[in-house]
Formats: structure tokens, C-alpha cells, sequence
């Protein structure tokens, strides 16, 4: 299988991918890890005119650890972050979640911020993402923002074709957290995931794929605040799921939104009983 | 066919006809390969097509079997996942350059590496499609290791590595065995 034709670049900086990109608007695509993006091009899903391939340029790769934030760039890999002291220390979540995708050859090559823009129910980050209150730093030809996951993740949003994501900033959040998901196939898209985070008596829980495009669910983080160290009561997590899920839930060809719901009191009680393993060994 | 994007100052556009033959260069297998390549094209084509190395398997073509999994810098690479233009002046390593990989200079007298032997003597394979992309991974998964001073991972890492494998005949005992033989 081979991609339809196309057009390749090789952006030297950000102000030159996004220069590209401005050009070609949407018919445009930055490269990254391309794990995701290969796939979609190989079976022609996506057919672009224009590849902006980002991995040389210089200086994206790094992690940073800023004041109240931990910042990484486009070009910084999934198996890094996840390996990185700084991630697994201030954004627990993060390196937890990241565990869980694909297969260490994918995670390699595939990056974080790749696996955010998909803003998909299948992907493990966008909801943690939302649950953490992360930030997007965007570059336009015109000006550069820094705003919320919320603004580009969810339900109904999507991340601006003619912009370039350059930097993910997570809140430093030093504390546990635990992990667990449900895929028809280890190492293949979840059904549902769920990330718990504890920092003092701060409490975030994601649930993702649910209700469409990922969910923080601030009930299901007072159920499980209340219940640690011990698993919470599964009756009440199913009872403040619903209560939570107000929008329209998820369901595919994969599985059902009845079984969805059904099945992510389950995955929560896991993801926090995963969550107090790690409280244990720290 | 001329395009705008080509005539544009200031920026580097690699080549202004839509799917041109770009001209690229890298070492595979410690020979310099260099030759005009379609941007389209994948690494796992031009590796077996334009530089003739027939150790690079294409199965699923789209990243989840592992069997067109070779090194690039030294770093494990699904060649179906990543363009050709992309490894230009990179260090490719395939099944070929498996001793290398396995940092295992002297093979045996038979001219198997240790990895190879044992994958023999525990029937790790079968039709054997999957092999050469496992073999690389594993080699490096296993160097890896030792260089981090954590030379014997445990079943549920090599479990997690074997994660990017797909293989149809041994139901993966046979291989989990043979990796786990080359450990002690």
C-alpha cells in the first residue's frame, strides 16, 4: 500500500512549518511521529497535497520543567516522555497513561503531542489532558497563543488546521496516579481508559471514551476521594458515572455505549486501586 | 506541471512536482545506498525495492504486525510507518546487520548469532514472515537493556515488547523461551 501522491517539505523551524502550512491551508498536514497520520495515508483516508515533515527541526524535543508547569515540544516521543524523571515525578498521569499506547516500537516514534491531536475516545491522553488542565501553546502565520486543552479537546472541537501545535504545558502535579483501560486487543485503542490523579486532596479522574470525545468526571473524583485507599464502592462510581454523563455517549462498531457505561465503574476501580499500588511503592 | 508553492521565497520546498523523484542517500546495511525516490514512498519500499534488501518484510503495511520493523540511527523503526525522504542520511540496520545489533561480533560456527540459534533450537518460528522485524527489535530491545545495567528483563517486559508483534504459527511460547534462554 502506498500513499496518494503528495508534496514533502522539510520545515527547518516552527515559523516555517506554519508558513507552509498557511499556504496550503487544509489541504496541508504536519508529520511528526506519524504513527497515526502513516496509516491514514497508506489506506488513503487522508489524501494531502502537502507532508510537513517537523522532525528535524531543532529544539522540540525537550522537556522542560518550568516553575508551576512541565512544557514539551512536538517532537518530544512518547516512550521518552514516559521514561523522563521529571513526567513521572510532577505529571504522574501522564507517564501512566503513555504506558498503555501501543507497543514500545510505536511509542518510540509516535509523540505526545501526536497522540493528543487526535482528540479521539480511542487515543489515552486527550482526556487526561482535560482532567489535568493542561495548555496548548498554538503558532498562527500571524500570532502565537497559549490556551486550554478544553478550547481544542472534547466533544464537537477539533485542533485548527492551519495552526501548528508547538508546545503541551501539564500543571506540576507531584502525587500518584494509576491507570487502566480495556482494548479488544492489548497494546490496540481502548474501548475505555480512565486515569486517576492524586495530588494532596486534589482529585482528577478522565474517563475516556464514554461519552464522545473523552470526559473529566469531577463525581466520580469525589466517590473515589472518599473511598481511597480503598477501591470505591461500585454501585455509587455506576450511579455518579450517569449522573455525570449528561451529553450523548459513545458507541461504535467496537462496542456498545450501554456496555461503555456498564464497563467504566470497573476500569475506574482499577485505574485507583493501580493508583494506591503506586502510592504504596513511592 | 509547475506549482506556486515551489516559486515561494524564502521557503524550502524540497520539490515542486506533485510526487517527483527526490534524490536521497543513507547507509543500509553499511553500504551507501543513493537514488531518486518518490516522496510517497515508504522506507519498506525502497528498502526492498530500490536497495534490494529482501530482509525487510511487509505484512500488514500499515504498522501493526512489526514485521518490516528495522533500525534507523539505532533506534527501532516500523518501515511501513515512515517515508523514505525521511531517512535521508540516516543509518539504516536490517536483519542483515544483525550481529551488529546484537553487539555479538564473533557468530557462531554455524554463522548464526546468538539470537538466531536460539530462535532455531526453541522453534521460534515458523513460516518465518515475522522473524527478521523480531529479530532486529528484540536484538535491540535486548542491548538496550544491557546498556541501561538492566541486562535481564523480566516476562512481563518481554511480554510488552512482543506487544508489537504479530505472529500467526507459534502462539509466541516458543519465542518468549528463546529470548528468555539468551538472558542466562
Amino acid at each position: 500500500m502506498k500513499p496518494a501522491p503528495f508534496h514533502y517539505a522539510r520545515a527547518s523551524s516552527e515559523t516555517e512549518a506554519v508558513r507552509l502550512l498557511a499556504a496550503r491551508g487544509t489541504e496541508a498536514r504536519l508529520l511528526a511521529g506519524g504513527q497515526s497520520l502513516m496509516p491514514l495515508l497508506t489506506r488513503r483516508i487522508e489524501r494531502p497535497q502537502l507532508i510537513i515533515d517537523i522532525n528535524r527541526i531543532e529544539g522540540l524535543d525537550r522537556i522542560e520543567i518550568l516553575p508551576t508547569q512541565v512544557r514539551m515540544g512536538a517532537l518530544v516521543r512518547q516512550e521518552q516522555a514516559l521514561r523522563s524523571c521529571i513526567v513521572r515525578e510532577y505529571a504522574a498521569g501522564v507517564a501512566q497513561a503513555l504506558a498503555w499506547v501501543a507497543n514500545p516500537v510505536v511509542r518510540r516514534r509516535g509523540t505526545v503531542i501526536g497522540n493528543l491531536v487526535t482528540n479521539s475516545p480511542g487515543a489515552e491522553l486527550p482526556a487526561v489532558a482535560l482532567a489535568l488542565g493542561a495548555e496548548f501553546e498554538v503558532h498562527y502565520p500571524d500570532r502565537n497563543e497559549t490556551v486550554p486543552a478544553a478550547a481544542l479537546l472534547g466533544a464537537g472541537r477539533s485542533v485548527p488546521l492551519g495552526a501548528m501545535i508547538t508546545h503541551v504545558l501539564w500543571p506540576r502535579r507531584p502525587g500518584p496516579a494509576g491507570f487502566y483501560e480495556i482494548a479488544r486487543r492489548e497494546g490496540h485503542a481502548p474501548v475505555v481508559s480512565v486515569m486517576v490523579s492524586k495530588c494532596q486532596d486534589d482529585w482528577r479522574v478522565a474517563v475516556s471514551g464514554v461519552c464522545a470525545g473523552g470526559l473529566a468526571c469531577p463525581t466520580v473524583a469525589r466517590v473515589i476521594a472518599r473511598k481511597f485507599p480503598h477501591p470505591p464502592e461500585l454501585r455509587s462510581l455506576a450511579g455518579a458515572l450517569q449522573a455525570d454523563l449528561s451529553g450523548p455517549l459513545y458507541g461504535d462498531v467496537h462496542s456498545s455505549a450501554r456496555y461503555r457505561l456498564e464497563v467504566a465503574p470497573v476500569i475506574s476501580r482499577r485505574a485507583a486501586q493501580h493508583l494506591a499500588q503506586q502510592a504504596a511503592s513511592a | 506541471m509547475t506549482d506556486a508553492l515551489g516559486m515561494m521565497a524564502g521557503l524550502r520546498v524540497t520539490d515542486a512536482l506533485l510526487d517527483a523523484p527526490l534524490d536521497i542517500s543513507m547507509t543500509v546495511d553499511g553500504a551507501t545506498v543513493a537514488a531518486g525516490v518518490r516522496p510517497r514512498y515508504l522506507l519498506s519500499d525502497f528498502l526492498r525495492e530500490q536497495a534490494g534488501v529482501g530482509g525487510v518484510h511487509v505484512a500488514c503495511g500499515h504498522g501493526v504486525c512489526g514485521a518490516c520493523t528495522v533500525a534507523v540511527d539505532g533506534t527501532p523503526v516500523r518501515a511501513c510507518l515512515m517515508l523514505a525522504v525521511q531517512a535521508d542520511g540516516a543509518v539504516v540496520q536490517t536483519v542483515a546487520s544483525l550481529s551488529e545489533l546484537e553487539g555479538d561480533t564473533a557468530p557462531g560456527k554455524d554463522g548464526l548469532t546468538r539470537l538466531q540459534a536460539a530462535f532455531r533450537q526453541h522453534h521460534a518460528l515458523q513460516c518465518g514472515y515475522c522473524t527478521p522485524g523480531l529479530l532486529v527489535s528484540t536484538a535491540l530491545f535486548l542491548s538496550e537493556h544491557k546498556a541501561q545495567g538492566r541486562p535481564c528483563p523480566g516476562r512481563a517486559e518481554i511480554l510488552d515488547h512482543l506487544n508489537g508483534h504479530l505472529c500467526r504459527c507459534t502462539g509466541y511460547a516458543n519465542i518468549i523461551a528463546a529470548i528468555e534462554s539468551v538472558l542466562a
